[in-house]
């Protein structure tokens, strides 16, 4: 099973997403927590350690991959959570090492060696596109590659979900729904 | 507790004043209240400009789900949603959305219903009766 998860910021994504990759796992195999947020500054440390809370006692192990997703190797028969995709594709674009112009390309190669390798894969993602700001074209680019990736997963996932203040809208997979 | 979300602009204070049958000129501006009138308020609009005033008084904030629910259970709370859009430079402008997003968060679990209204349609996303 392939679940996208999506929704804004402060909207409770990663909490639904870390239910149901535990609610697929089902203590089969291995469960994964795919972290892709680098750690540059203070904030985005307080940021991870929010998220450390919000995992612990749910039995994820955890694997940092910042760039290279195709790379990553995890046993097979895992359940893997890949949180987030907006810093993985920012990685991407922007870190050295990162794929730059084939960023979109790059990460979309990641996903499928990823779903090659675990039983259930769900990826965190997020809404960065509808706030009517002009944006300078760097941004810009950033919000076409993840626009073009979440478009991507959406079209393979067996399911698609916009995560609304903690309320669940499936918009595509509706008979995967999962515990309410 | 209920609870209208959507984009500026989206007619949502309209569209509750309808389906919960409140006068417009009953309505409480969370953009110039004071801070208690929202334990009053019937319905508060603007609460997004409510938590930016507030920001400051971060226990306050956090109290406020559980406080609204007792002092005020039946008020009816609309706000713009917030944080679809590019992380923001400014720091004050960071942990607003981010305070903004996990209050909203607290409030939806706890709310009756939850109507999200775009375009003045509202669509009702939770409703614990059914």
């Amino acid at each position: 099973m392939f679940i996208l998860v999506t929704g804004g910021s402060g909207s409770g994504k990663s909490e639904y997403a870390e239910n149901r990759a535990v609610e697929l796992w089902g203590r089969e195999g291995r469960l994964i927590y795919l972290a892709t947020m680098y750690p540059f500054d203070q904030e985005s440390h307080r940021r991870i350690a929010r998220h450390r809370a919000l995992r612990e006692g749910k039995h994820f192990t955890t694997l940092e991959q910042y760039t290279g997703l195709k790379n990553i190797s995890v046993p097979l028969g895992s359940t893997v959570l890949l949180e987030c995709m907006s810093n993985l594709a920012a990685n991407e674009l922007y870190q050295p090492g990162g794929a730059g112009e084939e960023a979109a390309a790059e990460i979309r190669a990641g996903i499928q060696s990823l779903r090659g390798q675990c039983t259930h894969l769900v990826v965190v993602s997020n809404e960065i596109f509808s706030d009517g700001i002009p944006y300078d074209q760097e941004t810009q680019r950033y919000q076409r590659v993840l626009g073009e990736i979440n478009r991507y997963m959406a079209g393979e996932a067996d399911q698609a979900v916009e995560v609304v203040y903690g309320i669940p809208l499936i918009y595509k997979g509706m008979e995967n729904k999962g515990k309410p | 507790m209920k609870f209208v979300i959507g984009g500026a602009f989206q007619g949502k204070k309209s569209y509750a004043c309808q389906i919960f049958q409140i006068e417009e000129t009953a309505v409480t501006d969370g953009t110039v209240c004071d801070r208690d009138a929202i334990f009053q308020a019937e319905m508060l609009v603007h609460f997004q400009d409510y938590i930016r005033r507030f920001l400051g008084e971060e226990e306050f904030l956090m109290e406020l789900p559980g406080e609204l629910l007792r002092r005020n259970p039946e008020a009816v709370l609309v706000t713009n949603e917030l944080g679809y859009g590019v992380v923001p430079i400014d720091a004050f402008d960071r942990k607003y959305r981010e305070i903004h997003g996990r209050l909203c968060c607290a409030l939806a679990k706890e709310a009756r219903e939850v109507h999200r209204v775009i375009c003045g349609i509202g669509t009702v996303i939770k409703d614990a009766a059914v």
